[in-house]
């Protein structure tokens, strides 16, 4: 079993019922993420990444979103199936979760201690004060000078970076198997993002917990993840080890993607590169693949059939009719 | 904080001067004061003696001591300066129509008012705030659809009308409640139980009338308010941290939720001891609303000044209380 992914997602599909009908937001999305390794999920606004989060958590939002399909297997139990009892126990015993704004995500109205103490509360201790003596310490776990002090403060008294350290704190208060981070850096200064980034790190190998890191920023991939899966309008274009991903991308996204980072030894004030057109909105979303309208390699048979995942190496799948062409193509311009 | 609620303290003097001062003046201004009055209810009762109509029957003499009488010998500044002294010693006056000092008239009426208002606030929050609570949660369902039917209605319909809808319907012809007065005639006869039943009986049609004025606004403030922050970040948190959603709602929505309505209540406080004139009108209710408004119709300017000195003075500090509760309920105001 030690070879079991913590996490394994197969065939998700998550619909949201909207004024205009029901929207599929993510539609067959299937992925693990192993024990003790970090899988990061990229992709535009709006590609479904944060709610295949939510999905997982159950968080959607209620009474619109809902699970159609598929299979959430965490730690051998499908969390698609479980009930509202059985949630309350995997929300932050189980699986904690940090989220993108420390600015809102902590309540205005009570003390940093409290907040966190409830976690404990939750799930290990009943006595109150034996709560705030394990936030106090999960708060010098991450790093927050005099934790004393700030237990009795209100979130606005601390700044953005010290914020997200709390509810970085919350969510692995009780060394949870899995932390799913949505977006955690993106609201900060750059200089916090990699202080928020080391520190799950340096969490991650104490407590030896899987991640599951949402974000935009391959930057961000390329540093913290061993394994990606890149989504584009509810699906998977493609997923592999870190390594695979950005030295031999196989899909058009991918590869766009990568190619739209500024690099500091290119030619300075040259225009960056950019993927043309806009993701269409999920209630008109294409026949075939999703990526046709923006692929510089689509072809007819995009445009009517959905691609099939294939693999290119073992541990790296892609989902494009072309990746062969794809490949091939990026092996020329390197060349060249 | 502690200086910054003395200020407000302190400076509830001379914005009472300032009020009073003001309606003082007009007193002075309107046509139609006691000195015509009196002039006119002399000439009417000669005219009926058959006396001579051409001749002035009210000489000089008599005049300044009318004049002297009511108080109006003294210039604006001097008279006020003596009012306010006497104010300060717990002397209203003398009330020109009944002939009895104002204060006592107050102590006559206040109890009425403050048991209508009294219960009014703690029924309109008391229904209101649950009330919107289970609203924001059954959000768009039946329950809340007719609910809002119904707030709607009452909101469109004014208290008085209410009121004389209710007396017609429920009073004259069904004959379930009297139809007027604070209590029975019977009053003094009955047991301690006895006057508190007689005391409910009379006290059901103008309570229900008095409600609804606030009614629709505070429940809507609340269920929108709720609705805010149930969408609102920092639940999402508390949800992924393993609370019910009941919890969810009491510990972490509702408190954030409570800080608008405790904003309100200040103003509700003159409700509490103003009463409502129509109201008070309709069922006869001998209240502060009702003396203020035919003390103005009388030209009773000594029970104009001592109502207006009993409202001032409640709704200047009612204001610093709802201030303090903010400071209580939202620890992100902080008063300098």
């Amino acid at each position: 079993m030690a070879d079991a992914p913590i996490l394994e997602v197969r065939n998700l599909v998550t619909a949201f019922d909207t004024d205009a009908g029901q929207v599929i937001a993510v539609d067959g999305v299937s992925f693990q993420c192993h024990r003790g390794r970090t899988l990061g999920i990229v992709g535009e606004s709006g590609c479904g990444k944060s709610v295949t989060a939510l999905s997982i958590m159950r968080l959607l939002p209620q009474p619109m979103g809902r699970i159609l399909g598929g299979e959430i297997l965490f730690d051998g139990r499908d969390l698609a199936q479980a009930t509202p009892e059985q949630m309350y126990q995997v929300r932050g015993g189980k699986i904690g979760m940090i989220f993108q704004e420390p600015m809102t995500a902590l309540n205005p109205v009570h003390t940093i201690g409290r907040q966190l103490a409830e976690v404990f509360l939750l799930h290990k201790t009943r006595d109150r004060a034996e709560a705030l003596r394990l936030a106090i310490e999960m708060l010098k776990h991450v790093g927050i000078p005099s934790p004393e002090v700030r237990v009795g403060e209100y979130p606005h008294q601390l700044s953005g970076g010290m914020r997200q350290r709390v509810v970085i704190a919350m969510a692995l208060a009780c060394r949870p198997q899995l932390v799913i981070a949505d977006e955690p850096t993106t609201a900060l200064d750059v200089t916090i993002q990699a202080q928020i980034l080391d520190l799950m790190q340096q969490l991650q190998a104490e407590l030896g917990m899987s991640i599951m890191l949402i974000t935009h920023d391959l930057g961000v991939i390329a540093e913290m993840c061993d394994d990606v899966v890149v989504m584009y309008g509810g699906r998977i274009a493609e997923s592999g080890p870190v390594e695979a991903i950005f030295e031999n991308p196989s899909h058009p996204y991918t590869r766009g993607l990568l190619d739209s980072i500024p690099r500091l030894g290119g030619q300075r004030k040259s225009r960056l590169r950019i993927i043309d057109g806009m993701v269409p909105a999920l209630k008109d979303m294409p026949p075939g693949c999703r990526f046709q309208n923006r692929c510089p390699f689509a072809v007819d048979r995009c445009r009517k059939d959905q691609p099939a995942i294939e693999q290119v190496a073992p541990g790296h799948a892609v989902a494009c009719h072309r990746w062969r062409e794809v490949v091939a193509g990026a092996a020329v311009s390197a060349t060249s | 904080m502690r200086d910054y609620f003395l200020r407000r303290l302190l400076l509830i003097p001379p914005t009472f001067i300032g009020v009073t001062l003001l309606v003082f003046a007009i007193t002075r201004f309107v046509p139609g004061g006691p000195l015509e009055r009196a002039i006119m209810e002399a000439r009417t009762s000669e005219t009926r003696r058959g006396g001579d109509m051409g001749r002035s029957s009210t000489s000089e003499e008599q005049l300044a001591d009318l004049k002297a009488y009511y108080g109006l010998d003294k210039p604006i500044p001097v008279a006020y300066v003596q009012w306010l002294g006497k104010v300060v010693r717990c002397d209203l006056g003398t009330s020109h129509r009944f002939n009895e000092p104002v204060r006592d008239l107050i102590t006559q009426r206040l109890p009425v008012s403050l048991v209508y208002g009294g219960i009014t606030l703690a029924l309109t929050y008391g229904v209101c705030i649950p009330l919107g609570i289970a609203k924001a949660i059954r959000h768009r369902t039946g329950f809340d659809n007719a609910t809002s039917a119904l707030i709607f209605f009452g909101y469109a319909v004014p208290g008085y009308a209410l009121g004389a809808i209710l007396i017609v319907f429920l009073a004259a012809r069904a004959e379930w409640f009297p139809m007027s007065g604070f209590v029975g005639e019977n009053f003094s006869d009955l047991s301690i139980w006895g006057k508190v039943v007689d005391l409910a009986h009379h006290a059901v049609l103008p309570l229900v009338c008095y409600a609804i004025t606030s009614f629709a606004f505070l429940t809507m403030l609340m269920k929108n308010q709720l609705m805010d922050n149930l969408a609102a970040d920092f639940v999402r948190t508390a949800v992924a941290k393993g609370v019910s959603f009941k919890t969810a709602v009491l510990r972490h929505a509702l408190r954030n939720s409570l800080i608008p309505l405790a904003t309100h209540l200040g103003a509700s406080l003159t409700v509490f001891v103003g009463g409502s004139y129509l109201i008070e009108f309709i069922f006869d209710i001998n209240g502060m609303g009702l003396l203020g408004v035919q003390s103005i119709f009388d030209r009773d300017y000594p029970s104009v000044m001592g109502v207006l000195v009993v409202s001032s003075l409640v709704l200047l500090t009612g204001n610093v209380i709802s201030d303090m509760l903010i400071a209580l309920i939202d620890p992100r105001v902080r008063f300098k």
